[in-house]
């Protein structure tokens, strides 16, 4: 059996149900909480996370994957709260989004010290709460190009996912063969890794996804919903039909194993307005049914959200040297 | 003109500071560390110690300490409350922030396309909204406000944020009326024009970090361009401290005989520059009092009278730390 650590203790893969991927509960870049501009209270941050949660498990959600790292706002005590009262399970990540975000004591740090934090978080704990790391969150610094810093979090996350089992979700696919090459030298498996962000408005041209899938890497379609179509998109933003219609290429070529889906919104911002309109339920509001729309059955609407996610977990992927 | 200054308890009157410690360090974090799966920081643990080092300083004569550390190293309010109300010596806390690698991505790659990095007059609404409406306790509430703003060079060189920070905590100075302190190993007397060129007075600003070897000529362009020096390391010979640069406590004390001959007394400042509790990074342990205890002495011997010295360790701070209005 393989087990999945979520915030409130581990629990088997088989019983993570509907996932999504990559969200956030709040993300803000560290040194944002010095900012008074974005505080809330402690009141509206539920009133912003609580409903939307419920109706995420009201609509058959199950799973939240939270894709804040260390240094942005990552805050175990408040999911384990949030998980407990609403009944979604949230997995909690450890890594970073990009080394553009890992502060300076982790900035200057080795490989060697990154994975000894990464698996620590992984198998004993983050901080003071008890709870554990589910998935490793590895990323790259603004510019589309790797930076030694990101080189070496990559390197180390690989460490930590051979050891512990745990999968890695990158924040963008850009500069995808650095990456390749990294976890090719460690020896992880490329199944074990979600390359994100292959779907945003601002990637586009910039992934090798045949050099990625090649690879036995995933793709993430992991921004749905950040559609230009908003009255106030972001930067990183694309239409919706470009979006649906590069996710469609995927499942009539038979490449359906290769994707996960996600929405990658925040329940409640912390060092940024958000997108306003824009949450994880896009996935149930207007993907699904455009995925209805086209014809996609059910089975294949589950095995994107439960049976593709459950294999990213598994650790059944025969490691080198077993 | 005021004559209060901020004190982590809110203002206190100028003359009650006694004898002052400029630039110390109470909690030092370096910036993640609090993150770090092999550091722990006991708030019970850091409080007794610090509360041990106080005392210390308040038996050797010690009034106020000013914690140099600025907003994002480690910086604990509630403690500093706490231990102020407990030993009964003042503490001031600082605002500001530095050099580049010590800051946060927010700052330096923030969510917007180019990710450029925050300008001067960014920092300046930061650190002065610190300095006036009070320090943050992050995500929670303001508290007492600032009673110095810092900010810190990168050691090789000025990066332009550094350069930023600086123009941006001179802003802040000169609107909240709160001094600037600062410190710029590369080029001392460039970062001070780049600071007095926003137009903060020079009887304002501290420069930080002139007890080096081979510092003596800048030391005295500082106070002659009416700006103020701080001889921070007092005692880094006696306790063994590596840094090869650093003058003895003999050689800065005649330095301070030169200066206050010259008629330069009212610009020197002096501290130890210890750190009580240090996280994530390597400090020499050592005491806040060691200015009273060891380095007193040394100036009576280099001809210091009394008042000459309690100018120096009372005057002096005061005049910087009181809130002038703006």
């Amino acid at each position: 059996m393989t087990r999945v650590n979520t915030v409130t203790g581990p629990i088997a893969v088989e019983q993570l149900g509907f996932t999504s991927i990559h969200e956030h509960i709040g993300y803000g870049m560290p040194g944002s909480e010095l900012d008074t501009r974005w505080w809330k209270t402690p009141e509206q941050r539920y009133e912003e996370t609580i409903p939307k949660l419920r109706k995420f498990a009201e609509y058959g959600g199950q799973t939240f994957v939270d894709a804040t790292g260390i240094c942005n706002g990552r805050d175990i005590d408040y999911y384990q709260s949030i998980s407990e009262k609403t009944g979604v399970n949230i997995i909690a990540s450890t890594g970073f989004v990009g080394g553009d975000t890992a502060l300076k004591h982790f900035a200057e740090a080795s490989v060697e010290y990154l994975a000894d934090q990464f698996i620590h978080e992984l198998t004993v704990g983050i901080g003071r709460s008890g709870g554990k790391a589910g998935i490793i969150k590895v990323g790259v610094s603004r510019g589309f190009k790797m930076l030694p810093l990101d080189l070496r979090i990559y390197r180390a996350a690989a460490r930590a996912s051979l050891a512990t089992g745990a999968p890695i979700i990158t924040h963008l696919a850009v500069d995808a063969q650095s990456a390749i090459d990294v976890f090719d030298e460690e020896g992880l498996p490329l199944t074990r890794v979600l390359f994100g962000h292959a779907d945003d408005g601002v990637s586009q041209g910039k992934v090798d996804e045949e050099g990625i899938v090649g690879a036995g890497g995933r793709i993430g379609f992991d921004t749905f919903g950040y559609d230009l179509e908003l009255p106030d998109p972001p930067f990183w933003g694309r239409h919706r039909d470009e979006r649906f219609q590069h996710l469609m290429r995927y499942l009539r070529s038979g490449q359906i194993d290769k994707v996960l889906v996600a929405a990658d919104a925040n329940c409640s911002p912390l060092g940024w307005p958000g997108v306003k309109g824009h949450t994880i339920n896009y996935l149930f509001e207007q993907l699904i049914p455009d995925f209805k729309q086209d014809g996609v059955s059910d089975a294949v609407i589950d095995q994107l959200f439960v049976g593709n996610v459950a294999d990213f977990f598994s650790t059944t992927t025969p490691l080198e040297g077993e | 003109m005021s004559t209060t200054v901020n004190t982590v308890l809110g203002p206190v009157a100028a003359e009650e500071l006694g004898v002052v410690a400029i630039h110390e360090a109470l909690l030092s974090v370096v910036p993640g560390a609090q993150y770090a799966y092999d550091i722990d920081i006991d708030r019970a643990e850091v409080f007794e110690i610090l509360k041990a080092k106080l005392e210390a300083f308040k038996a050797a004569g010690g009034g106020t300490i000013v914690d140099r550390t600025g907003m994002f190293h480690g910086r604990d309010l509630p403690l500093y409350e706490a231990l102020s109300r407990t030993t009964g010596v003042h503490i001031v806390a600082s605002t500001g922030m530095g050099p580049e690698e010590n800051l946060g991505g927010y700052f330096l790659t923030p969510q917007t396309n180019p990710p450029t990095p925050w300008p001067a007059e960014r920092f300046a609404e930061l650190f002065g909204a610190e300095a006036t409406e009070g320090m943050v306790l992050p995500r929670v509430e303001r508290r007492a406000a600032a009673g110095l703003i810092v900010t810190t060079q990168t050691t090789a060189g000025a990066t332009p944020t550094d350069d930023s920070l600086l123009q941006g905590a001179a802003l802040a100075a000169k609107a909240s009326g709160v001094a600037l302190s600062f410190s710029a190993p590369a080029n001392t007397l460039g970062a001070l024009e780049l600071a007095l060129a926003e137009g903060l007075p020079a009887d304002r600003v501290i420069v930080a970090g002139l007890d080096r070897a081979g510092a003596a000529d800048i030391v005295r362009a500082v106070v002659e361009r009416g700006a103020n020096v701080a001889f921070d390391h007092i005692g880094s010979d006696e306790r063994g401290q590596s840094d090869a640069d650093l003058l003895s406590d003999d050689e800065r004390a005649t330095l301070v005989a030169e200066l206050v001959a010259a008629g330069h007394g009212a610009r020197i400042l002096l501290s130890a520059g210890a750190v009580g509790v240090a996280k994530g990074h390597d400090a020499p342990d050592t005491a806040y009092d060691a200015v009273l205890t060891s380095f007193v002495p040394k100036l009576a011997a280099a001809g210091l009278d009394e008042s000459s010295i309690r100018s120096i360790l009372v005057t002096n701070p005061a005049n910087l730390l009181a809130v002038k209005e703006a």
